[in-house]
């Protein structure tokens, strides 16, 4: 199997949103002219504070595409605008075959495909494919700010996880993106 | 200019001023990174520095005020009406033998700063937001270990080794305000097997990753010290080798008398930090292989020339001073002078804080710049006539900010429409100050202006040089205040201003090091010795003190009672308990800097998935529960001196007796920033003209929180 992947580390993850501002400049999706919540993003952060004071933990993680096995952006999509590359494992959308239905929107379970109103198509995370072309980081692993996300072969990161004596957080890493963290 | 491709500058979204790359394309800033060869880190604010630069609200021109001060109502000038109306004030101010009436308020993020020599060469005064922030603790880390009059230095975090401790008090590093790269330190150092102690009354981020979070009182940092202090004495766990050696003799027997009745019993009465807790973190220490301890003023203030003694104290007795994961001790790269150096005024004899009605109450005060704190007062007592304020926004930092506004719009006499007579406002944007400015002058970003920074205050502690250069054209007629004050000097005192311009400004002081800004160029923009060195002292033959050797006890403070630092909380929170049950808690997230615009008029960094929206009020839900306050409800706040509504956020990350405020919001002016429920903390807190009884009068301003009720 082939699977290049991202790798989320629950431990260093402090939810710090550099990653998205990063990713933000780096696809062009900045947009001087929008208001606070206008602005399309590829990854967004979930915090789950847990306990009661003053025992508590706090998890953050950022999401996004998970490249899915099985994608149901690509079954939902009617315009076959929608592909996982054999060769990488990561789902592009083409922008100029997409119609502008939105189904994969809907159909996806981590809402994480963006739309552009101005062009009538969808789009999202290609885990920063022209960057990989050129043996570079995607821009989320290269911006972290505390170094907690990692890129590669999805096999290698989960060895590199287990002989780090992390584990992997089977909920959270259905799909192609990996979350691991010490074990309790 | 075309500079397509990656190019090494400084970001200035905030006042760690990071190592960056920015990416420029056609002309157009597009990416923002960290620079590897500086710490190799830029955070969210850095990331959104594109928006800052491309933000519709950008000023391009120089303003005047057409409407009464506070309006914001104003038309268009040109630079060289502008810059007449300055020289014209400034030069009335000097033949009236009041030429230190007039204040420039700016951050001053290098001593190679030409506004700071303009200040001294025409004899005005530099002011900032230090004597807020920390001067206490400079001033405690001067009287005890001596050295340069250092900001804030953070423990080295990258140098911490396994078992270490790393205490932040009250401290939100993962805010990235030292540097970008202290997150990654930090969070490195835990994989070695340092440990992680949080103390704060609030579960912040850094909360989140530490291996202990102490939810401690506000203000309780210096009880806490102390009972370890005591624990770690009277149990013999000190560093026997470093008190023998490098402490004043007879300190240590001062301090163990004094330490005597701070028992961590007696100590948690005050702090409400278990004694079991405090002998706990106190045996850690003595075990521990290096103590790094982080604060600002520590929790919240109100004691904090106490606090800084009680730190320096716990440092000095576990040994941990300029050793690896212990305090730094900060060298200052050797530049070359330019002549001639002008002196500046006294400002012990002439500074506004000297000349008004509580002189008196300034005796101890001995801090290096204006405070920014007393601004309003000194309007009051006319003695401050012209105030420039650049990359700041007193109207809404300063505590009491309706005491400031009210102060800045006092009627003057004869010709004087006010008292103040020239306000100007140096801003990228327009701000809740500019509204009160007569002269609103449209800054250069730090992507379009040249600047050379050398601090011994930076995170990488050793000897360093940081040039800022222009990646993009200034848009409109920006000009950046130091080419302003260049032309100002030349003007008014050109003897001090026989150079060309801010490069050879820079050249003249490089070529100390052998240095140019051209060779800098060629070497990527950064220079370093490459190392911060350790234990410093032991070469030097002892430290910067009068004896060499580290002062415990301050005989100088005697008369205040300060000789030893005092356990008790804050003043502003042994008051009115009954009636302000609460102690706000004034909180900072790596999203926003100060009150700035930079930040908070940002779409990115108010973007709710970029950035924080909203500031609602933080209260324990247990609490909210037990008052009746539902999520979402709008409550009242009030303190003795404000009132405010805000929207209650139930949070189980805040102890029960404090409410919670993300400083800096509430801004009535920006496209964006005047979205969301924006509420200003410092509109609660009483200003501090109205209160220097309970002033830290060594160390500077403390109260940056104060009491409040729920009405």
């Amino acid at each position: 199997m082939t699977q290049l992947s991202l790798m989320v580390d629950l431990d260093r993850c402090i939810g710090c949103k550099t990653c998205i501002v990063a990713c933000r400049n780096a696809n062009d999706l900045t947009d001087h002219e929008a208001m606070p919540g206008q602005m399309p993003h590829y990854l967004r952060v979930e915090s789950v504070r847990e306990g009661v004071f003053p025992n508590l933990s706090l998890t953050s993680r950022v999401i996004p595409c998970q490249h899915c096995k099985n994608a149901q952006c690509i079954k939902a999509c009617d315009s076959d605008a929608i592909t996982k590359d054999p060769g990488t494992g990561i789902v592009h959308i083409d922008t100029d075959k997409c119609n502008g239905a939105k189904a994969c929107m809907e159909a996806c379970p981590y809402d994480v495909i963006q739309f552009d109103e101005l062009n009538g198509h969808a789009h999202k995370c290609d885990m920063c494919s022209a960057k990989i072309a050129m043996g570079e980081e995607p821009v989320c692993v290269e911006s972290c700010l505390t170094d907690a996300l990692s890129f590669g072969e999805k096999e290698l990161l989960k060895q590199s996880a287990l002989d780090a004596g992390k584990e992997i957080v089977k909920k959270m890493s259905a799909q192609s993106v990996l979350y691991v963290r010490t074990p309790a | 200019m075309e500079r397509n491709g990656w190019t090494p500058t400084a970001c200035y979204q905030c006042k760690a001023e990071c190592a960056i790359l920015v990416r420029v394309e056609d002309g157009v800033v597009k990416e923002i990174k960290g620079n590897p060869k500086g710490r190799g880190k830029a955070c969210v604010k850095g990331m959104a520095g594109v928006s800052l630069q491309y933000n519709p609200d950008r000023l391009t021109h120089p303003l005047k005020r057409v409407g009464k001060r506070g309006e914001g109502k104003f038309e268009r000038i040109s630079w060289d009406e502008a810059m007449d109306i300055m020289a014209d004030k400034l030069t009335d101010l000097k033949e009236r033998g009041e030429a230190h009436k007039f204040t420039a308020s700016f951050f001053p993020h290098s001593i190679t700063d030409p506004k700071w020599r303009f200040l001294d060469a025409y004899g005005g005064f530099i002011n900032t937001a230090l004597p807020h922030c920390d001067s206490a603790k400079i001033l405690s880390f001067i009287k005890a270990m001596g050295g340069v009059p250092n900001h804030h230095i953070p423990p080295a975090f990258d140098t911490v080794p396994k078992g270490g401790i790393m205490i932040m008090a009250g401290r939100h590093a993962f805010g990235c305000l030292d540097d970008a790269a202290v997150p990654r330190d930090i969070l490195n150092a835990k994989e070695r097997g340092a440990k992680l102690v949080v103390i704060d009354p609030l579960f912040t981020a850094d909360a989140a990753k530490a291996d202990w979070w102490i939810p401690i009182k506000p203000a309780g940092d210096t009880a806490l010290f102390l009972g370890m202090i005591n624990h770690i004495v009277t149990n013999e766990l000190y560093n026997k080798k470093f008190v023998e050696n490098w402490i004043r003799e007879g300190d240590f027997d001062k301090l163990k008398e004094y330490i005597a009745d701070k028992t961590p019993q007696a100590m948690s009465v005050i702090c409400d930090v278990s004694a079991k807790n405090i002998v706990k973190l106190a045996d850690m220490c003595a075990a521990a292989p290096s103590v790094g301890i982080d604060s600002f003023k520590g929790i919240m203030l109100g004691q904090a020339m106490d606090f800084g003694h009680a730190w320096t104290m716990l440092l000095a007795v576990t040994g941990n001073i300029d050793n690896p994961g212990g305090q730094p001790l900060p060298s200052l790269t050797p530049m070359s002078p330019v002549e001639p150096i002008p002196t500046g005024p006294d400002l012990s004899e002439l500074g506004w804080h000297r000349t008004g009605p509580n002189r008196d109450m300034f005796d101890n005060y001995g801090f290096i710049m204006e405070p920014t704190w007393y601004e309003a007062q000194a309007i009051k007592d006319d003695g401050l006539k012209m105030l420039l304020v650049s990359e700041c926004n007193p109207a809404m930092t300063e505590m009491g900010q309706d005491e400031w506004r009210k102060a800045v719009c006092m009627a003057g006499e004869g010709d004087e429409e006010y008292k103040l007579e020239l306000m100007v406002s140096y801003e990228l944007m327009l701000s809740e100050t500019s509204k009160y400015a007569d002269l609103v002058l449209p800054d250069k970003s730090y992507f379009e202006r040249w600047e050379l920074m050398y601090m011994p205050w930076w995170y990488n502690f050793g000897q360093g040089i940081l040039l800022r250069q222009p990646v993009v054209e200034a848009a409109g007629e920006c000009r950046h205040s130091n080419e302003v004050f260049i032309e100002l000097g030349k003007r008014l005192t050109p003897e001090y201003f026989d150079f060309k311009d801010d490069l050879e400004f820079y050249d003249i002081q490089l070529a100390g090091l052998g240095l140019s800004v051209e060779k800098l160029l060629e070497m990527g923009g950064i220079w370093t010795t490459g190392t911060m060195g350790f234990r410093k002292y032991e070469q030097a033959g002892g430290f910067g003190t009068p004896s060499g050797k580290v002062h415990l006890y301050w005989e100088d403070l005697e008369a205040v009672d300060q000789a030893m630092p005092r356990p008790g909380l804050a003043a502003e929170y042994e008051v009115d308990v009954d009636k302000y049950p609460f102690i706000l808690v004034s909180y900072r997230t790596i999203f926003h800097q100060g009150s700035g615009q930079w930040t908070h008029n940002n779409p990115q960094l108010r973007d709710p998935v970029s950035g924080m929206y909203d500031n609602p009020v933080l209260i324990n839900t247990a609490k909210a529960v037990e008052l009746g306050i539902a999520n979402g409800d709008v409550i009242t706040l009030r303190s003795r001196t404000g009132e405010v509504q805000a929207r209650a956020k139930l949070s189980e990350r805040i102890r029960p007796d404090c409410l919670g405020l993300h400083h800096g919001f509430g801004s009535t002016i920006g496209r964006v920033a005047v979205t969301g429920d924006g509420v200003s903390d410092n509109a609660l807190i009483p200003d501090s003209g109205s209160t220097l009884e309970w002033q830290d009068m060594v160390g500077g301003e403390s109260h940056v929180s104060t009491r409040v009720s729920i009405v």
